[in-house]
């Protein structure tokens, strides 16, 4: 899976440097808005006059209007908002989902290899696609409508602030949103289930007694149900029934089935077991070796255009090396689960069923001075690339070897050889194999700690989703207070799509993506002409991009893709992402007072 | 919390108060009372969109509207009443002068406390039935529930609607909204009410029914501000009127002043027979007066219209249209 560098960035690292730039944009914001207000009113009333309505208008919204906000009236509006909502045909948002549901079994790939990620990604992208046009209708028309048909009266001549105008309306459509969003979540979530759990039978078994361990192994092949079927390969180490004898292999569709012997003595298949989880992925930082051996930034480019991923040479000094903290028989006390996600280039097809060969090393990142230099790393730990799925290496304490200056093995201790003093760990793969090479980023190599409940996981999803769903509202809300109900849509739909291509904006401007804006566009497309520097849309472009700039980047905030893969959405980002929502929240409830406050509403 | 006292509006008289206002004084009407509403050279002017002036809806507008009157914004449409009124609330901006309530500038919201406001049409939200309406209302003024329940009691049996509260407001005839949109109006018992065209949509037993509430409301201490084209309404509850023609204040007076022709008087009697009659004309003449008329005086068809509904149904009708 494509994880973004910011997500190895704990909240702590990240927060300092993100308050100092909101800061800084608050302040500059702040004030080209007062001197723009106090060039308008300078027109109107005089420098000196002008000095005193601004002064005021800002010492009142902390004594007159910030002070005097009443949660009773906030709620009351929410509550008109959520009524209004109601009365806006929101539940055939809500019909629409269930109806798309009921017939999405037919759409959907049956013999899809990665049924979780299909069920997963359907149901989330869905609910999150509609929760934000809802958001987006809701907020946008409401204020405007209000004006429109002049019920606004009633309210502004209510001691009604302009903040709780504000909060009002935010409230109410958070509430509609949060709402559609739990029975979305949960009639997800039994799709979800209901599509992915299902059961087997054992088909065909044959036994047969391992005269080494003197225990029956049950070779046996299940029934074929949700078009697969498992094999599996189990001993009979115990006479009690209801006991799991062992598990289906290999692991088929991203999970297995229990197999269980019963009172009776025969065999059973549970149910699936992987294929909704929450891995918890531990990353380390990553550098590379060259073929010599020398330590370079990036490995080796390829060819590919996409440069995530660095390849290492085989059968070289190449190697990439990992380096993980936090490594204490507390954390890890059974050994390390490292999981792998390596790509291959070949240069030769060879056999190209086979599976290329690598090797895992672990050493210590600095050893102390008086500690023997053999005792340093490990012996190779062999394993092959998988290619396009991800696979476990389990490294056993007692698997942990070292060959002494006379050629011997012994045994290392992973916690006192081979982690240093601050508890890191380097993790060296290699690949073994010559004219092959392996490709890797950051998150591709990481090790696993205890999973989480894949659906604790399910619901922090939605929550990202929630946090989308609230920024939508806060800038629809926002734009209705200034804008018609149209021009607020489509203002508000702006921001969205600049916040989801603000990358992609970002990368045109600084080359990495070739491409011009409006008036280079125009100029290639009548004069067929490749790609040109893009000069004469530099001004448009540094603007867009100032502006996505200043937006929420939305997909940061989509973790349907790490859910539908299976991993665990850490707190730090949950933290970062409610933070983010938080400072669009009072920047722009402070914008929205001031349109408000400024504003005749029966101009 | 700036919750207002509830005053039952049957009960209340002029000595009654709200919290943190001091006691109504005797309703005055005769323009010397405490200043509520002040204008100085209030001036409105619409722009277009570049600026440039449209209309000038309101100039340089001076007024005073005392505790206790009645007081009338007459003139035909587009004379700048409503804008007046809007002004007023804090709806609109002046674009010079001041406009003052409570001796506060129009534009701060801590005056609507004291303030009820009943809009031109009523622009309430249609989906709320009368009892979720006003107790929407209630929670704005940050009254507390016990309060708000009785206050929604006590207001829609002022307005006869207790059969209809349970009815969406789009389901009310005209009639029906103008007394819910009042009741809104009173939700925080104000010490100033302003009325835009108060009886426009109303039938004649519920115009007299709106004048009457008015002059009770006067008489309970309230300020009133109304406006309103039609002549008769304005004439009967007022205390004091102000004309405008083309936004400008043209007159501004007590009412029975405006319209007391000083050189005509006028007699009436009853039980006069044709030489008694011929006997007054003389008499007027050896004074050197000029008889401008003699002759049986009519009824209003409002009077006509009151005594004959008012026989037969004996009591108010429900429904408006």
């Amino acid at each position: 899976m494509i994880v973004d560098p910011s997500e190895f960035i704990t909240f702590g690292d990240w927060f300092p440097a993100a308050a100092w730039s909101y800061a800084k944009i608050v302040l500059i914001l702040l004030s080209l808005g007062l001197a723009t207000c106090y060039a308008f009113a300078v027109v109107r009333h005089g420098p000196t006059e002008a000095i005193y309505i601004i002064s005021r208008a800002v010492t009142g919204f902390f004594s007159r209007d910030g002070a005097r906000i009443s949660p009773r009236r906030v709620f009351a509006l929410a509550h008109l908002a959520v009524k209004e909502s109601l009365r806006r045909r929101v539940l055939v948002v809500f019909g629409v989902f269930v109806l798309v549901m009921l017939f999405a079994g037919w759409m959907l790939d049956v013999e899809n290899d990665h049924p979780a990620r299909l069920y997963l990604g359907f149901v989330l992208t869905m609910s999150n696609y509609l929760v934000l046009a809802l958001a987006m209708f809701l907020s946008a028309f409401s204020l405007p409508n209000d004006i429109k048909d002049r019920t606004i009266y009633t309210i502004a001549t209510k001691p009604v602030r302009p903040l709780e105008l504000f909060w009002g309306r935010v409230l109410g459509f958070i509430t509609v949103g949060t709402l559609l969003l739990m029975v979305m979540g949960l009639v997800s979530g039994i799709f979800v289930y209901r599509g992915l759990h299902h059961s087997h039978q054992v088909e065909a078994t044959s036994a047969q007694l391992d005269p080494d361990t003197n225990l029956n192994q049950h070779n046996g092949e299940t029934s074929r149900d949700s078009h697969h079927r498992h094999d599996f390969f189990v001993d009979e180490n115990t006479t009690a029934g209801g006991k799991t004898l062992g598990t289906t292999s290999p692991i088929v569709r991203e999970h297995r089935h229990p197999v269980v012997l019963q009172e009776d003595g025969s065999m059973e298949i549970g149910g699936p077991q992987g294929s909704l989880q929450a891995r918890v992925p531990i990353y380390g930082t990553l550098v590379f070796r060259n073929r010599e051996g020398q330590e370079e930034e990036v490995g080796l480019n390829v060819g590919k255009e996409w440069t995530y991923r660095s390849y290492i040479e085989g059968n070289t000094l190449g190697a990439a090396v990992w380096t993980f903290s936090n490594i204490s028989p507390d954390n890890f006390p059974d050994g390390l689960m490292l999981e792998m996600d390596i790509r291959v280039f070949r240069t030769s097809k060879g056999q190209i069923e086979e599976q290329i060969p690598g090797e895992i090393i672990l050493r210590n990142p600095s050893p102390t001075a008086d500690a023997d230099p053999a005792r340093r790393q490990c012996m190779p730990i062999p394993f092959r690339a998988t290619e396009f799925a991800a696979s476990e290496v389990f490294v056993g304490l007692d698997q942990l070897k070292f060959q002494d200056n006379s050629g011997q093995l012994k045994k290392l201790d992973l916690f006192d050889d081979l982690v240093d003093e601050n508890g890191q760990l380097e993790v060296w793969i290699r690949c073994r194999q010559r004219a092959q090479f392996f490709g890797m980023a950051q998150a591709d190599v990481y090790l696993k700690a205890t999973p989480n409940s894949f659906w604790v996981n399910f619901g922090k999803c939605y929550l990202g989703l929630w946090m989308q769903m609230v920024l939508v509202v806060l800038f629809g809300v926002f734009f209705s207070t200034f804008l018609t109900g149209i021009v607020a849509l489509k203002a508000t739909l702006a921001t969205i799509v600049l916040g989801m291509f603000s990358g992609f904006l970002a990368d045109i401007q600084t080359g990495e993506i070739t491409g011009g804006g409006p008036l280079e566009s125009l100029y290639r497309i009548t004069t067929q002409q490749e790609a040109d520097d893009q000069g004469a849309d530099d001004v448009y472009m540094r603007v867009m991009i100032w502006a996505s700039d200043l937006l929420p980047n939305y997909p940061e905030f989509n973790t349907v893709r790490k859910v539908a893969y299976g991993y665990d959405i850490n707190r730090h980002i949950l933290m970062r992402h409610a933070m983010i929502t938080f400072g669009y929240f009072l920047v722009l409830s402070v914008m929205g007072y001031f349109v408000l406050r400024t504003r005749e509403f029966a101009a | 919390m700036d919750t207002p006292k509830t005053v039952d509006l049957e009960q209340q008289d002029s000595s009654s108060h709200v919290d943190g206002q001091e006691e109504a004084p005797e309703p005055t009407g005769d323009g010397k009372g405490e200043v509520i509403i002040e204008t100085r050279s209030l001036t409105k002017v619409y722009r277009d969109f570049w600026g440039r002036s449209k209309v000038r809806a309101v100039k340089a507008l001076d007024m005073q509207v005392r505790r206790g009157e009645i007081f009338g914004l007459l003139g035909p449409n587009g004379s700048g009443k409503s804008t007046t009124i809007k002004l007023l609330l804090g709806l609109l901006f002046p674009t010079s002068g001041k406009a003052l309530v409570f001796d506060k500038e129009a534009t701060d919201v801590s005056k609507n406390e004291r303030i009820g406001y009943l809009p031109e049409e009523s622009y309430l939200y249609k989906f709320l039935n009368a009892e979720e309406t006003l107790d929407f209302y209630g929670r704005l003024f940050n009254i507390s529930a016990a309060e708000r329940r009785s206050r929604t009691r006590q207001l829609i049996d002022l307005i006869g609607m207790d059969w209809a509260k349970k009815r969406q407001l789009k389901e009310y005839s005209k009639g029906m909204t103008r007394r819910i949109g009042l009741a809104q109006a009173l939700i925080n018992d104000p010490e100033l009410i302003l009325l835009d065209e108060p009886t426009t949509g109303l039938d004649p037993i519920g115009t007299r029914e709106m004048k009457e509430l008015i002059i009770k409301l006067r008489d309970q201490g309230k300020t009133i501000l109304m406006c309103s084209h039609l002549l008769a309404d304005v004439q009967d509850v007022c205390d004091r009127i102000a004309i405008l023609h083309q936004g400008e204040l043209k007159e501004l007076g007590r009412v029975d002043d405006l319209l007391t022709v000083q050189d005509v008087t006028q007699i009436q009697a009853r039980g006069l027979n044709a030489e008694a009659e011929e006997e007054i004309r003389k008499v007027i003449e050896r004074h050197q007066g000029e008889v401008v008329s003699l002759e049986n005086p009519t009824s209003t068809l409002e009077d006509l219209f009151h005594d004959v509904v008012g026989e037969t149904s004996g009591s108010t009708v429900q429904e408006d249209d």
